[in-house]
């Protein structure tokens, strides 16, 4: 299975800085309060809609078209990877595509439902509070998923998932 | 890679996230009082009224947090306004009243 074919270049320097450059903010503004907590937060947002726009016009692994699948297709990998019939993926495989939209548009709906509360409309607005703590969770619980993933799915393949998403690099 | 080394990073991962997800959940604000048992406490009620009265604000809600009375108001020129009080005492936690214009 092992090829002596030269790595391929997957994750380009953009994707790279930006998932890591993500993550430290959303850590910091998960500890952080008050003004930090804030501009941090909006300081994400930006991350992911940067991250967002070069899913259109970045590296063809860094595209959505690249890697999303239709909700059929996904749901048979995820019935191969139950087996353990999976096929490898140099770029995201189906069910770690999906589980990079749910992440971005969970980053999106916390800074909305975020800066929401401090507006006028909502201000103490229990509810919109509640929700906004609610979407930090099931992102941290998306997280922990998404990590989960990346370990089974090393594994299964025999390659080191997290490395390249440091180096950019995959073997053919 | 082994199994085994998985494993452990599994474990050691599953750790880290409750310990950081669980400290979380402990104290979510801006400050902490240290103001004992609630039998000593005094109403939401009495803070609201002082604050209508002495600083004219619009109250949008009172609640608690770490063991303190957080508010949420609007004050005299409509700005929206934050702070913390302590609950026995009544008093402004210091450094925890904002304002936004």
């Amino acid at each position: 299975m092992l090829s002596n074919q030269s790595p391929v270049k997957v994750w380009d320097l953009f994707v790279r800085l930006s998932h890591w450059f993500l993550l430290s903010v959303l850590v910091l503004t998960w500890y952080l309060r008050g003004q930090w907590h804030e501009w941090l937060g909006y300081l994400a947002v930006a991350i992911v809609s940067l991250r967002v726009l070069w899913g259109f016009v970045g590296s063809p692994y860094a595209r959505f078209s690249q890697f999303v699948q239709s909700p059929k297709s996904t749901w048979q990998y995820g019935k191969q990877v139950i087996v353990g019939q999976e096929p490898r993926h140099i770029g995201h495989n189906p069910l770690g595509a999906w589980m990079i939209l749910a992440l971005l548009f969970n980053v999106l709906a916390l800074g909305l439902t975020g800066w929401l509360y401090t507006t006028d409309r909502f201000w103490g607005v229990e509810w919109m509070e509640r929700l906004h703590e609610g979407l930090a969770n099931s992102l941290y619980l998306l997280a922990f998923v998404h990590v989960c993933g990346v370990l089974m799915a090393s594994w299964r393949h025999r390659e080191n998932l997290l490395t390249a998403m440091l180096h950019g690099k995959k073997r053919h | 890679v082994k199994m085994s080394v998985y494993k452990t990073v599994f474990q050691l991962g599953l750790l880290l996230s409750l310990g950081s997800w669980s400290s979380l959940t402990l104290a979510t604000g801006l400050a902490t009082c240290d103001s004992g048992p609630k039998t000593a406490w005094q109403s939401a009620e009495k803070l609201e009224k002082m604050l209508i009265e002495k600083e004219g604000w619009k109250i949008r809600r009172i609640k608690e947090d770490g063991g303190c009375y957080e508010v949420y108001a609007t004050n005299k020129e409509g700005d929206r306004v934050n702070a913390y009080y302590h609950p026995v005492t009544l008093l402004l936690v210091p450094n925890t009243l904002s304002v936004r214009k």
